[in-house]
């Protein structure tokens, strides 16, 4: 009887530990998701929230579909302008070509005027030079590296009776004068050697020294004085 | 003895209920219905041990038993969308209050018991104290 009571109060002790253990257990549980609020929320509540993030994912996605559509909109409104830009890059390009901000090369002549004991280089030869190659259809041209824009002055600074030198895109130059046009080779050459009123000849009969050479390629450097030089000040755009 | 087991029993429990890793959400909604089940065995053991047919056989195969149906019968009613938890908490519930409602008579019961044999004692006392003094 004593032995059966034993175990009896074994037993019972052992499910009173389960139990208590299995309740102080789910008390944590509770405990713990009331922090976390959703998960303890009534079913009905969770889905009044499931139904209102539904209508706003709806609305959502409606906007997403709009912002698309403006994202492609802009997309080819973009595509357009960089098709503008990119004409506008190509007119650059040429400008820049046209007005001399760039390094060109091509056919063209090579004029060597020096210095010799009787007479001297003055300005208005290289000028004249200059005029005649523009006639004949020179797209660039440069003396001594200086490249000849259409505000280059070609002027004589005299210091003193012997001593002068040449002011071109206000830098000094000295002989050999070294002039090189790009342009129609035959026109170039044939305009500068004319029989009796040519430039080589009449200037060779004056008794100065003048070589020229035609080249297959000719390099002239980019303008490289100062860069206000090339803009204008006071001339303005006069509107239509 | 029985009692100095269920207050140890009950310590220890609080103690590992205190220490081990928490269960995930999902499960302690059959933990609850397993608890309710085994709440209901318990109160019902204490009634049949009052009314002196107490069995440990019955006792730990309900405890158990009941408690494992309970948890089967709510994994059921999940599958199938029907709460089957509320039926097994209404049933165990009813059966605790019934329970309890008999534990309560028992000890009021057993109370005014006392004291009518209280009163009567004194009446007898009285009665012998006349009986001794005539």
């Amino acid at each position: 009887m004593e032995k059966n009571k034993k175990t009896i109060a074994v037993i019972i002790g052992i499910v009173c530990i389960i139990l208590v253990a299995v309740m102080f257990a789910q008390f944590r549980v509770v405990e713990e998701t009331d922090i976390t609020g959703i998960e303890t929320a009534r079913e009905e509540e969770l889905q009044d929230m499931l139904s209102s993030f539904k209508t706003r994912y709806e609305e959502v996605e409606e906007k997403l579909i709009e912002t698309e559509q403006k994202i492609q909109e802009y997309q080819e409104k973009l595509d357009s302008n960089e098709q503008a830009s990119e004409l506008l890059d190509e007119e650059l390009r040429q400008t820049n070509l046209l007005v001399g901000k760039t390094n060109v090369e091509g056919q063209g002549v090579i004029i060597t005027l020096r210095d010799n004991n009787e007479e001297i280089i003055e300005a208005s030869d290289l000028r004249y030079l200059i005029n005649e190659l523009k006639l004949a259809g020179a797209e660039a041209i440069s003396i001594n590296n200086e490249r000849i824009l259409n505000m280059t002055e070609i002027v004589d600074i005299k210091v003193d009776d012997n001593n002068q030198y040449i002011l071109v895109n206000e830098n000094r130059i000295i002989g050999p004068y070294v002039v090189k046009a790009i342009g129609d080779q035959t026109y170039l050459s044939s305009a500068l050697s004319l029989k009796n009123s040519g430039f080589i000849d009449s200037y060779t009969k004056m008794g100065k020294t003048v070589e020229m050479s035609l080249e297959k390629n000719v390099t002239i450097l980019a303008y490289s004085g100062r860069k206000n030089q090339l803009q204008l000040r006071y001339a303005k755009e006069v509107k239509e | 003895m029985i009692i100095l087991a269920i207050i140890i029993g009950c310590v220890i429990g609080a103690m590992i209920g205190m220490n081990i890793p928490t269960i995930p959400y999902t499960y302690s909604g059959y933990l609850a219905i397993a608890i309710i089940a085994a709440l209901d065995s318990v109160f019902g053991a204490i009634t049949s041990s009052l009314k002196k047919n107490f069995d440990l056989k019955i006792f730990l195969s309900g405890f158990f038993v009941n408690a494992i149906l309970a948890m089967a019968l709510t994994y059921l009613g999940q599958k199938l969308n029907v709460d089957i938890y509320l039926a097994a908490v209404v049933v165990f519930v009813g059966r605790m209050f019934n329970n309890l409602g008999i534990i309560r008579r028992y000890y009021v019961e057993k109370i005014a018991d006392k004291k009518i044999l209280a009163k009567v004692e004194e009446v007898m006392k009285q009665v012998n104290k006349d009986d001794t003094k005539n």
